[in-house]
């Protein structure tokens, strides 16, 4: 099948077995690839009521159409479960080079599927695949473990491997891969850990087969020439996502302590210059990447190499943290790594936690004698590691800031920040109506990255509470996770503005299906309703309730910062909510209606 | 006529690759290019870049006079009249002279044809003038 | 060489602009934003000569001032 690696591979953990299958085409031709058929096959095969860290959950791997290919970004990977994080849908991207191996290897999806008796790693090399014992790898660290199978099986296999986060079933592990890609969020590297695959190794030398070799080549051309064309290029590529420190500071959108402001007063010692002139030495990209966003550095202050810290970590492990040194969060940064956790749900927990120690919520005793205090970066490397390993306070933060909130009490409810169990991510909300939906609505849960809308708000009025900011959110919502879906990243249209229309020929090209962006938004509005169904199934009762943000940002001002004295009102959150329900065709408690399903042509799905 | 590299400006992303299977033979496949990208993580966090420098070493001991060279002064291989004797892998001092039979059934290098270099978004790669050996 | 803005394709898009306007010597970044025009605070980014700058530069001689919104975000 053009454009295609042609196969899916199923992986029996439970027995040991593996099988592959020919890639359905009716389920490309509609679901397309990575997350696309990261939904069809969660919706199909893992049963209502599975338990995520159970037998009968699934962890799917995907690539897409574009990944390895000569198309700007074409790097990524979709891993989608159920998330033991959130009970929901979690869909988590990986970037680097795995998503090329896969494809070269002839793989469109890897399917793990059971549990293992005991700790075993995948081999995938063209059509040798093996489950093989994985005995004297578990309990080791992320990078020396990847560093283990590159010098045993050479530079062209790609590693992607947990570390003991994911062993310890840390509801926010993830999955590690050339030494600073994650698939980050929701928990998926729990769910490889409670399967015991410690590792996958891929490697193909296969060639992937296109419609139209001549169109292809001259559309993927044409993508590059555009992407250096583009006016910004240059500057992007120096900081990275490290570009909008400063500005995210600037107009109060930077967490700090704990969100409890957008603006930090010692942010200008972790502002992108500032950290490329301290510790970065190689602009390291993903896979067909013109516009390199990974930061790789040298940490001097603590004598190793990390790559970032990207914005997100910044954020969550820096200001949000009250911590102002940039070679301390790049430190926070490799332990996350290194030991398997997520940066941003990591950050926000510690956050939480430093906030109860403050207020008296935690003791010391509590607190393992650990001096929580915001601003303790000391405090915060050990607490990294005390989660990854289930210890002492570390056991109780483990389980995420939802629950750990509940556990506590106390009012710590109230600043738990998160959507859906879901730490949010890198932007305070508190007067930024569109960005603050972003995050209500979001299918994974508090993260940004179907829908980024800060600069919109701007534009519009941040308080403003209006028709066009929901449907902004919407199109953004349908839109940029196709990228996800197309096996490559959004960033090279996001930062670079390039013509999202240059990927049309090339899609037809390497496909043989000619889809415009009018076809791939409904795809991407398909996709939407699916994941919201699969909230509604493993949910009893999930509804409206589940799509409100944390109190912090309808009941706490900030009291310095740029956006002192600002909060959004909570009878215009319920607003908001109101009016994105009637523009996705839902009813009002947020369930999407019969018509809505019909006219989508989803009855076949969820039937 | 040569191809140059700053290594420095490397991302590892092998767009370059890519393009050059595409150009050689006709196929999606970056294992069949003739640039080499050595990724040196954790330490020291550099990419090592391999590039053809057109000096013609290999040509000059090929048994079947298989490495012609064009008007640009660039060496290329013609592939039906390579033997995959290899004779000439070892010559190469940069180690892009490429025999892989598991691959094609032809060893392969760097024509200069370009590609690479307007597919390197960090412009790391670009063609230029031989310096003379120093 | 006169000194110049240069707006980047997300920027120009958003706010219907030129790609390049020109810029007086003398001037903050700051106060040519908004005698061009653009609210300073949706400029995500100020990039003098390649280097990051804050709003507050005063622009020189020859300078070519890049300006970066962010309308995608990360």
């Amino acid at each position: 099948m053009n454009g295609y690696g042609g196969s899916i591979l199923r992986v029996n953990l439970t027995e040991g077995k593996v099988s592959k299958e020919t890639t359905p085409s009716d389920v490309a031709r509609d679901f397309i690839g990575g997350r696309g058929f990261g939904i069809y096959f969660l919706l199909k095969e893992v049963p209502k009521g599975a338990d995520p860290l159970g037998p009968e959950n699934k962890l799917i791997i995907s690539s897409g159409p574009i990944s390895g290919m000569l198309i700007p970004g074409g790097g990524k990977c979709d891993w989608t479960t159920k998330s033991p994080l959130t009970g929901g849908y979690a869909s988590a991207s990986m970037g680097g080079h795995f998503t090329a191996e896969m494809r070269y290897a002839g793989l469109d999806s890897i399917i793990l599927e059971g549990i293992s008796p005991k700790p075993v790693y995948l081999l995938i090399d063209n059509d040798k695949i093996e489950v093989r014992d994985a005995a004297d790898l578990w309990g080791r660290n992320t990078f020396e473990v990847e560093k283990h199978f590159k010098e045993k099986l050479g530079e062209e296999f790609q590693v992607a491997v947990i570390g003991p986060g994911g062993e310890n079933l840390v509801p926010y592990a993830c999955i590690n891969h050339d030494y600073g890609r994650q698939a980050g969020r929701g928990g998926v590297g729990a769910v490889m850990g409670v399967k015991k695959v410690k590792a996958i190794v891929v490697h193909g030398t296969k060639s992937v087969p296109v419609a139209d070799m001549t169109a292809y080549k001259q559309a993927g051309m044409a993508l590059y020439k555009a992407c250096k064309d583009a006016e910004g290029l240059k500057d992007w590529t120096r900081y990275g996502t490290t570009i909008v420190v400063s500005w995210c500071d600037e107009v109060g959108a930077l967490p700090t302590r704990n969100f409890s402001a957008g603006s930090f007063e010692d942010g200008k010692n972790l502002y992108g210059p500032v950290m490329r002139e301290k510790i970065v030495i190689t602009d390291k990209g993903c896979f067909g990447c013109p516009c390199p966003c990974g930061k790789y550095s040298r940490n001097k202050k603590y004598n190793n190499y990390v790559e970032g810290p990207e914005y997100e970590t910044i954020g969550l492990m820096g200001s949000n943290l009250g911590i102002a040194d940039i070679e301390a969060v790049a430190h926070a940064n490799l332990l996350c790594d290194d030991l398997g956790i997520d940066t941003i749900s990591t950050g926000n927990v510690i956050a939480w936690a430093m906030e109860c120690y403050e207020k008296g919520l935690l003791t010391k005793k509590e607190t393992d004698g650990l001096d929580l205090k915001f601003g303790n970066a000391e405090a915060a490397f050990e607490l990294i590691g005390k989660i990854a390993r289930r210890e002492g306070l570390g056991a109780m933060l483990a389980e995420g800031v939802k629950r750990a909130a509940e556990k506590v009490g106390k009012g710590s409810e109230k600043f738990a920040i998160h959507v859906k169990g879901m730490e949010q991510s890198g932007y305070a909300t508190h007067n930024a109506t569109a960005m603050l939906l972003a995050y209500m609505t979001c299918d994974v849960g508090a993260h940004h990255n179907r829908s980024w809308a800060i600069t919109y708000d701007l534009q519009v009025g941040r308080e403003k509470v209006v028709p066009e900011k929901v449907a902004r959110v919407i199109w953004l919502q349908n839109f940029r996770p196709m990228f996800d879906v197309l096996g490559g990243c959004r960033l090279q249209w996001v930062e670079l503005g390039i013509d999202r229309d240059l990927y049309v020929p090339a899609l037809e090209a390497i496909t043989g299906i000619h889809r415009t962006w009018e076809d791939l938004d409904k795809v991407g509005e398909r996709i939407w309703n699916l994941t919201r169904m699969f909230w509604i199934r493993e949910n009893e009762g999930f509804g409206r309730a589940w799509d409100m943000p944390s109190p912090r940002f309808y009941e706490e001002a900030p009291t310095s910062g740029a956006t002192k004295g600002q909060i959004t009102k909570l009878e215009d959150v319920n607003r908001l909510l109101d009016m994105y329900y009637e523009q996705r065709g839902w009813d009002a408690n947020g369930l999407p209606t019969a018509e809505k399903i019909d006219a989508l042509g989803l009855r076949t799905v969820v039937g | 006529m040569r191809l140059y590299v700053d290594p420095a400006k490397c991302s590892g992303c092998n767009a370059c690759r890519v393009a050059c299977s595409l150009n050689l033979f006709n196929e999606n496949n970056p294992k069949k290019a003739a640039l080499v990208i050595e990724p040196r993580f954790p330490e020291p966090g550099v990419y090592n870049v391999k590039v053809c420098t057109q000096c013609g070493d290999c040509a000059a001991v090929c048994p079947t006079e298989a490495i012609k060279k064009d008007e640009r002064g660039a060496y290329y291989v013609v592939f039906d009249e390579c033997n995959l004797c290899e004779a000439c892998v070892p010559e190469c001092p940069e180690g892009v002279m490429f025999v892989r039979a598991e691959l094609a059934p032809t060893a392969w290098k760097c024509d200069l044809c370009g590609d690479c270099v307007a597919a390197c978004g960090t412009s790391a790669l670009w063609i230029a003038e031989t310096e003379p050996a120093a | 060489m006169p000194a110049t803005l240069r707006l980047t394709a997300s920027l120009k898009k958003m706010l219907n602009l030129q790609d390049e306007y020109p810029a007086e010597v003398g001037e903050s970044v700051r106060a040519a934003l908004i005698r061009v025009g653009i609210k300073p605070e949706l400029v995500a980014m100020v990039s003098v000569n390649g280097t990051m700058e804050t709003k507050d530069y005063v622009i020189k001689d020859e300078d070519v001032v890049r300006l970066l919104a962010v309308i995608g975000g990360g």
